[in-house]
């Protein structure tokens, strides 16, 4: 029975075309996304080396056992963590600041909202090269800017310190990232019934409790999503902007796992334990986006 | 009727195919000195003789390298002649990616060229799988205004006088600093780790892979060079973020006196007033070494070669022996200054008269030498830049950056 429903030449017309519609979209999916998901899990658990051919082999789980005692690849885990932690972190508190002065009535409130736009529209090596140039050490703009203010008396090699090279890669990255907070709580507030406010304002609440006990319950679960994204973004599209500015440097203080992906991959040529490197960084974003799905779902819901 | 009309175009495919030309695809870097594009012109000149459409690619280095490390790996025949660069030697022939030239070489071809290169791209079945197109030997360039100015008769010839002549130049405002580096956190900064290193006269490993480095006194003695320059302010404290160019262009400004590793055509900038602001100045000098009478540069040449997976590999030959020939290397050498790979060339009057310094460049390639070829290369190269910048932020001290290299290497020990 099941031959026949699925045999070309028997199957009904409607079921034919069915299949022949959702084919091409079957051939992408597997192509473009199975194929390389599966093949990638394969060469993970090989040693995979296209420098050294004559030596590739099955290894069974012994990448992934070996990332637990790679010590750059552990500096990456906890750079990584850092770097996520404090870029979400900044990102959400400025973004919600940002969106709530945004939300009151001012002049060129239009063009400012249209503004706020473009860090996160630019794209990401567009952003990187231009902070490459803001930091540069001889004639960098934030070395000429801090001088002329008085506050730096010698231009500074900004990335040529680790603490420094960390928090300058956050700064590229809050500043581009920061806008996509701002629209999306933007718009959690312009929902929130102006009826709400009056009321507390009649009753005498002030700023600060307003806040806390209307605005910031009703647009929590907006800034859950954002912060979920961004975490879910600080590992995916982080990428560029550390290549470009110190290629993970100085003493991989700014090394994120992507680029020990990278390095690992296409520079060491080592393809089995850079795939092993990918999966374990997608199994750790499962978690984060299982969060997201599951708030996003809540708000369609809800 | 049928008949005829497919009759008909059999004949019509068959004379296209007389007249269609033959094609290869060439993937190479452009050259920093090549700013007229005299290597596209030399490719036009190919096609011309001999009639065969060369779709020409060039691009930086890194995307070079990174094209052609998918485009091998995937066993593609999207390019005819690519890229080989000194430090893929002995990865890429581990790989089998290259056809050997041998099969397409004419006898006795290579008389004549300069010995070290064909040693360097020769495998271990003895064939030659590439033929150089860049002399990328790296000379020791100094700004002579700058120390007349100070009173220094002679450029340093060891580098405790390059310290000494510094701190002069600094001393009385005429340099920033002695030199800058480049130590950003990429593929050259092993360049550089080798650079010292073999001032010292020291080695990396021997030929069957096992390390030297952390046993040889001259080995940490090169990185003791570095960490002294970077300490007593000789070196630009920004070098961790320079990559070459930066440091061409700072040597360019007028900002520092000496300028380790530059390259061979950095006197063509360095002569062009809307590049350079030292025109007239700049002299080349012996490498300072570690003591005096001890010199040693870098060698990084790179070599056309002919991928396994090439279609047209007689065509492919025809283009790298256009492109090598002694008539191609006078031209490109009259044009940008690309140094020859043939040893007669560099006593040909022509060019000797145009670049009268090349006397400077013939005594330093007498010491010059190469990377390690490893097919680990890539891998010690990663370790490198970590522990070598590690050192240089005061993090580790050169013998425990060299123990923490062999340690974290440990598992390529003794392979070649």
């Amino acid at each position: 029975m099941a031959s026949r429903l699925f045999n070309p030449f028997t199957m009904d017309e409607p079921r034919r075309l069915g299949i022949t519609l959702v084919m091409p979209s079957v051939i992408i999916v597997f192509g473009f996304l199975l194929f390389p998901f599966l093949y990638s899990l394969v060469l993970s658990l090989m040693n995979y080396d296209l420098a050294r051919p004559q030596e590739n082999s099955f290894l069974g789980l012994r990448n992934y056992l070996q990332l637990t005692r790679d010590k750059y690849f552990l500096n990456s885990v906890v750079v990584t963590l850092f770097f996520s932690f404090v870029s979400v972190a900044a990102e959400i508190v400025l973004g919600v600041a940002i969106a709530l002065v945004m939300n009151q009535r001012f002049k060129g409130r239009g063009v400012l909202r249209a503004l706020i736009i473009i860090p996160w529209a630019l794209p990401s090596i567009v952003n990187a090269s231009m902070w490459t140039w803001i930091l540069n050490a001889n004639y960098g703009a934030l070395n000429a800017l801090l001088s002329q203010l008085g506050i730096l008396r010698a231009y500074k090699p900004w990335i040529a310190e680790p603490g420094w090279a960390m928090i300058m890669i956050i700064l590229a990255n809050v500043w581009k990232e920061t806008p996509f907070t701002v629209i999306l709580v933007l718009a959690a507030l312009q929902g929130i019934p102006t009826d709400l406010r009056e009321a507390a304002v009649v009753d005498g609440a002030g700023a600060v409790r307003r806040f806390g006990s209307i605005v910031l319950p009703m647009i929590a679960q907006i800034i859950m999503i954002c912060a979920l994204l961004q975490v879910i973004w600080s590992l995916l599209h982080t990428f560029e902007l550390v290549y470009v500015v110190t290629r993970g440097g100085p003493y991989n203080s700014t090394d994120i796992i992507p680029m020990r992906i990278y390095w690992q991959t296409f520079k060491a040529l080592r393809f089995g334990y850079g795939a092993a490197m990918a999966y374990l960084a997608a199994v750790a974003l499962l978690v984060p986006a299982t969060f997201y799905i599951r708030a996003a779902y809540r708000v369609t819901v809800d | 009727m049928k008949n005829r009309v497919l009759l008909l175009l059999v004949f019509f495919l068959a004379c296209a195919s007389l007249f269609a030309q033959e094609s290869i695809t060439v993937i190479f870097p452009k050259h920093e000195a090549d700013l007229s594009g005299a290597f596209a012109s030399r490719v036009r000149d190919f096609e011309a003789r001999a009639k065969i459409k060369v779709n020409l690619i060039q691009m930086g280095w890194d995307d070079v390298n990174n094209k052609l490390t998918a485009e091998m790996a995937s066993g593609g025949s999207a390019y005819d002649v690519v890229e080989f660069d000194n430090g893929n030697v002995a990865a890429w022939l581990g790989a089998g990616w290259l056809e050997p030239l041998d099969a397409y070489m004419p006898k006795g071809y290579t008389n004549g060229m300069i010995p070290g290169f064909l040693d360097l791209f020769s495998g271990a079945d003895g064939k030659l799988y590439g033929i150089v197109w860049n002399n990328d030997t790296r000379f020791f360039f100094y700004n002579a205004g700058m120390l007349k100015k100070a009173g220094i008769a002679n450029p340093p010839r060891t580098w405790d006088e390059l310290i000494s002549q510094s701190k002069t130049l600094i001393g009385k405002g005429i340099a920033k600093y002695g030199m800058a580096g480049f130590w950003k956190a990429e593929w050259a900064l092993a360049n550089d780790f080798h650079f010292y290193i073999y001032t010292y006269g020291g080695k990396i490993v021997d030929k069957k892979g096992n390390f030297l480095f952390n046993k040889d006194p001259a080995t940490v003695a090169g990185l003791q060079e570095m960490v002294k320059m970077l300490k007593e302010g000789i070196v630009d404290p920004a070098s961790l973020t320079y990559d070459q160019e930066a440091v061409n262009n700072i040597f360019l400004k007028g900002d520092v006196a000496f300028l380790n590793q530059g390259i061979p055509g950095i006197m063509a900038y360095a002569e062009d007033p809307s590049r350079s602001k030292v025109a007239g100045q700049i002299k080349v000098g012996l490498v300072p070494g570690g003591k005096a009478g001890l010199s040693a540069s870098l060698t990084l040449p790179e070599a056309y070669a002919i991928a396994k997976g090439s279609r047209n590999k007689a065509a492919a030959w025809k283009f790298i022996e256009f492109m090598t020939s002694k008539e191609t290397n006078k031209k490109l050498a009259q044009q940008i200054g690309l140094l020859p790979i043939w040893t007669e060339q560099y006593t040909d009057p022509d060019l000797v008269k145009l670049y009268p310094y090349w006397a400077g460049f013939s005594k330093q390639m007498a010491s010059a030498r190469g990377l390690s070829v490893l097919t680990w290369y890539n891998n010690f190269v990663e370790v490198c830049i970590a522990e070598t910048q590690k050192m240089l932020s005061g993090k580790a001290t050169p013998q425990e950056t060299l123990n923490n290299m062999a340690d974290l290497l440990k598992d390529y020990a003794g392979k070649p």
